[in-house]
């Protein structure tokens, strides 16, 4: 019995058993991995926009292998891999964080007011939300683009509109929960205005699932339009792109494999790291209702 | 091992469930010594149940209470060799007949399980599976314990349906789940339960969830199959009338402990142990007008090996108390009391029936004198729905409210008293008919009436947890309702008036900063009556505000809202299906029933001489500790006097 440990009556402070959201994600072995990796992605691409792009063009053999001048080869016309890759992060990073970012907040307000007024409202909402989700999020893109040519705004927009009906359904359906709860019910009764009970009562409510949804649709946001720019739809040539990287350089990939292989790598890694992080932030949540019940 | 196998053999012979032969004195499961722990996360067993020593006879019931996470629930199932996930049997032994249950393995426990061994969970829509029909139900447990199939599981499996007087036994056989009420699927457990005529029977509230007079035909049934079947039964809940109703024999546990056991009518008299007296004073009454006292503070979350567990919150603790851990001693033949002071105390501890004389400032009466009433509905019906098809919770009620009354609405779930509420306080838009406070007519919703009308009238919900946003704070919490109905307050003393609403609940600063989490149940309640109470209202709504709380704990809440609202004269319409609460708190009463009202007086007349049938039937049929005292058991066909 020496291994029974006696605990007193008293729970530990409140201050104690507090721990923000960040530092108990940052605990899970996912979030240790996810926000490493993603942490040192982002500083790469980063320190790609401080150095600036290679000037260098044409300065080797097309296709070369790795050697001490290119450590990772050069392309098909010459161009330093590395230089490429450094100077090419930022459209694969940025066009989806934008863009999802564009997504939560039309899509997450519309789900927001759906959900709390009810009614004919929600219904207009959450029909357009099922139309845009029955069509192919491609065929979306190839109109949207071949009507109005390729640029990182439309890029961005375009995107934006393809995911802003997942992110609503998500903010709706964790906002119907929510918003059953007496404690809106309560504020109804205090006589608090719509707006008032959204921002206070409801908004802070749903952000945890929100956040986990933000971090997936932001992993597949990496993947869609790096897949854009592979397809030819997205981000143009001259421009240093991972996707159009692994596009342009796919030809050589038996006699130069670092073309294709290393802004590939780079975009799993993102893809990774944003993944793993969103996997972290809803087993967090999760793992937060279930520590209430697993007492006694 | 060998009794094992004999009894797995048995199980398999068709036709017939094994037949459990008993230990030396009779008893039909014998546990000895248990203790149980749960891992934790760093490394360490936090022991939740120490050393209970249990016996249990056939046809007889042994009731354990105590207050929630006292190990009652663990405790029991343990005894019959169930672990919760992450739990261990630290120690004991549990005999059933001649089979010992906490050394088997798991897959030879199971065998026993549903066969010999049969638990009942309080939810039973959540014990049934969704997915099957009822039939698949039966046949499982009838083709694994008593090896039956086909024609025979068939009439085993009416017999059973019938056994527990469900009506149509051939239908329900092919229904879902889902199509039964709470209380059909309550009886479908009970004979499940006593499919294979068990020799245990663990009961885990097995009727709360359940409306009251659900509650009476369900333990009425109970003792009936009992009596037929002798099985031994385990019954575990936290409610003292019904268990003292239904055991032979009571148990207490705190923290884990058995502080307390002995037969029913000399316990709910005269208790050994100041806690089990503790938990007796705070069970109202429907019978008279008791004073009850809560107990303060709440149960440690394990065992205490160097104290009394009970020390901290007991009013007869010495320094002995505090510094030694007492034994659990024999002191007449059945009883024994965990406590160094029973002897002496012996007396005190006797339950005095304390009539509460104590009259509200707006007593019964008052209304007829006043020309103009605090609250006025006049001819209100509710519905829900759309406009197609729209259903009426409420028709047709009215009533009136005099300052500082309290009024309480009993009837059983879906008689439509918390949708009233809701019309009262403005959250429900489809409502006919008028409700006028001090004669100005409200309007539907609360946004569209005056900020000075909306302050009178204040709401308190059931749950606690859910009814305080959980990300604010309890000064944000309360701060709001004083920023926007308290203009005395200047922006800078909101954080004191806050502070003195607290304490105003008997909770001090400290609470400002935690969030409603790092509350009890009874700490969020007392936070949301504050809240209420910050905007100073002259008419308090109450929704069930004590049914999610333990006995204990409800008690101080109700005595709270008493000396609270006789204090500030605040009106109160007090909703609750608990008739004891409403008759300790309420000066005149309304009941109602398919959302018209049935009856309505003052709570002596309504309680003592009712005229209306379902009046006197929903009195007949609560169980009260007071008929236990009078050497009553339930009446399922009058209401006795007062």
């Amino acid at each position: 019995m020496s291994t029974v440990e006696q605990v007193t009556a008293t729970l530990p402070a409140p201050e104690a058993r507090r721990q923000s959201l960040w530092r108990a994600v940052l605990r899970t072995s996912e979030g240790k991995i996810g926000i490493g990796l993603g942490a040192f992605m982002i500083g790469l691409i980063v320190l790609g926009q401080l150095l600036g792009p290679a000037t260098d063009y044409n300065v080797a053999a097309p296709g070369s292998g790795s050697s001490a001048a290119h450590w990772f080869g050069t392309d098909a016309l010459g161009r330093d891999v590395m230089s490429r890759f450094l100077a090419g992060g930022s459209t694969v990073l940025l066009i989806p964080l934008v863009a999802v970012t564009l997504s939560l907040i039309i899509g997450g307000s519309l789900g927001l007011f759906g959900a709390y007024w009810g009614g004919r409202p929600d219904v207009v909402i959450s029909k357009a939300f099922d139309v845009i989700l029955t069509l192919p999020p491609l065929l979306i893109v190839l109109v949207i683009i071949g009507g109005l040519g390729s640029s990182n705004t439309v890029l961005i927009i375009t995107v934006a509109l393809v995911y802003a009906p997942g992110m609503g359904r998500v903010v709706r359906g964790t906002a119907q929960s929510v918003i059953v709860n007496p404690y809106v019910l309560s504020a109804q009764a205090r006589g608090e205005r719509d707006l008032s009970i959204i921002f206070r009562e409801v908004l802070p409510n749903v952000t945890g699932p929100t956040l986990a949804e933000f971090g997936l649709r932001l992993t597949y946001g990496i993947l869609f339009v790096a897949t854009l720019s592979f397809l030819g739809l997205g981000v143009q040539p001259p421009a240093s792109d991972w996707g159009l990287m692994v596009a342009e350089n796919r030809g050589l990939i038996t006699v130069a494999p670092w073309g294709t292989m290393l802004p590939a790598l780079g975009i799993t890694a993102l893809a990774v790291a944003f993944n793993l992080s969103a996997d972290a932030l809803s087993r967090v949540l999760a793992g937060d209702d279930l520590s209430r019940l697993a007492m006694i | 091992m060998s009794a094992a196998a004999t009894e797995q053999d048995g199980a398999r012979r068709p036709g017939a469930c094994a037949v459990t032969r008993l230990g030396a004195d009779g008893a039909a499961l014998v546990v000895e010594d248990l203790s149980v722990g749960y891992h934790q996360k760093d490394g360490g067993v936090l022991r939740v149940v120490a050393n209970v020593d249990l016996k249990l006879f056939p046809g007889q019931v042994l009731g354990l209470a105590g207050e929630s996470g006292c190990g009652k629930s663990t405790a029991a199932l343990a005894a019959v060799g169930y672990r919760h996930p992450g739990g261990i049997i630290l120690s004991g032994r549990s005999t059933l007949g001649d089979t010992e249950l906490l050394q088997m393995r798991p897959s030879d426990v199971r065998l026993l399980w549903g066969g010999q061994v049969a638990y009942i969970s309080q939810n039973a829509g959540m014990s049934l599976n969704p997915a099957l029909t009822i039939r698949r139900h039966f046949d499982e447990v009838l083709r694994r314990h008593a090896g039956l199939s086909g024609a025979q599981a068939t009439a085993r499996e009416l017999e059973l349906l019938k056994s527990v007087q469900l009506p149509d036994p051939k239908g329900v056989l092919l229904r879902y789940p889902h199509q039964l009420s709470g209380g059909q699927q309550q009886r479908v457990s009970l004979a499940l339960a006593f499919a294979c005529r068990p020799a245990v029977l663990i009961l885990d509230e097995p009727t709360t969830g359940l409306d009251v007079t659900t509650q009476t035909y369900i333990t009425a049934l109970l003792q009936t199959l009992i009596a037929e079947t002798h099985v031994a039964v385990m019954y575990v809940s936290h409610d003292l009338a019904l268990l003292s109703t239904v055991s032979n024999d009571v148990a207490v546990m705190y923290a884990g402990e058995m502080v307390e056991r002995g037969p029913v009518e000399t316990m709910v008299k005269a208790p050994l142990h100041p806690y089990t007296n503790a938990l007796l004073r705070a069970v109202p009454s429907a019978r008279a007008r008791q004073s009850i006292a809560g107990i303060a503070g709440e149960p440690p979350v394990s065992v205490c090996d160097d104290s009394c567990s009970f020390a901290p919150r007991c009013l007869y603790a010495e320094d002995r108390c505090r510094n030694e851990h007492p034994e659990s001693r024999q002191i007449e033949p059945l009883r024994t009391s965990r406590c160094f002071r029973t002897e002496e105390l012996r007396e005190d501890l006797h339950i005095v029936v304390d009539i509460d004389r104590r009259v509200s400032p707006g007593q019964a009466g008052a209304v007829e004198e006043q020309s103009l009433s605090l609250l006025e509905v006049d001819g209100v019906s509710c519905f829900y729905g759309s406009r197609k098809r729209r259903f009426a919770a409420v028709r047709d009620v009215s009533f009136r409210l005099a300052d500082a009354e309290v009024l309480g609405i009993v009837g059983l779930s879906g008689s439509g008293k918390s949708t009233l509420l809701r019309a009262i306080v403005g959250i429900l838009d489809d409502y006919t008919g008028a409700i006028s406070l001090r004669g100005d007519k409200l309007a539907h919703r609360a946004v569209k009436r005056p900020r000075p009308v909306r302050r009178q009238v204040q709401i308190v919900f059931q749950d606690p947890a859910s009814s305080l946003n959980p990300r604010h704070t309890v000064s944000q919490i309360i701060g709001r309702a004083i920023r926007l109905f308290r203009e005395d307050v200047p922006h800078d003393k909101t954080a004191d008036a806050v502070a003195e609403l607290l304490e105003s609940v008997k909770l001090s600063r400290s609470f400002l900063q935690r969030y409603p989490s790092e509350l009890s149940g009874g700490q969020q309640q007392r936070v949301a009556i504050a809240r209420a109470f910050a905007a100073r209202p002259s008419l308090l709504l109450c929704d069930e505000v004590t049914s999610a709380l333990d006995v204990s704990v409800a008690a101080t809440i109700i005595e709270l809202l008493r000396d609270l609202t006789s204090r500030s004269g605040t009106a109160v319409l007090f909703v609750s299906h608990d008739l004891a609460v409403v008759r300790t708190l309420a000066d005149r009463a309304i009941v109602m029933r398919d959302g018209k009202i049935c009856e309505q007086g003052s709570t002596e007349k309504l309680f003592c001489a009712p005229e209306h049938p379902y009046t006197i039937e929903l009195l007949a049929s609560i169980p009260d500790i007071a008929d236990v005292r009078a050497g009553r058991r339930l009446h399922p066909e009058g209401a006795p006097s007062c």
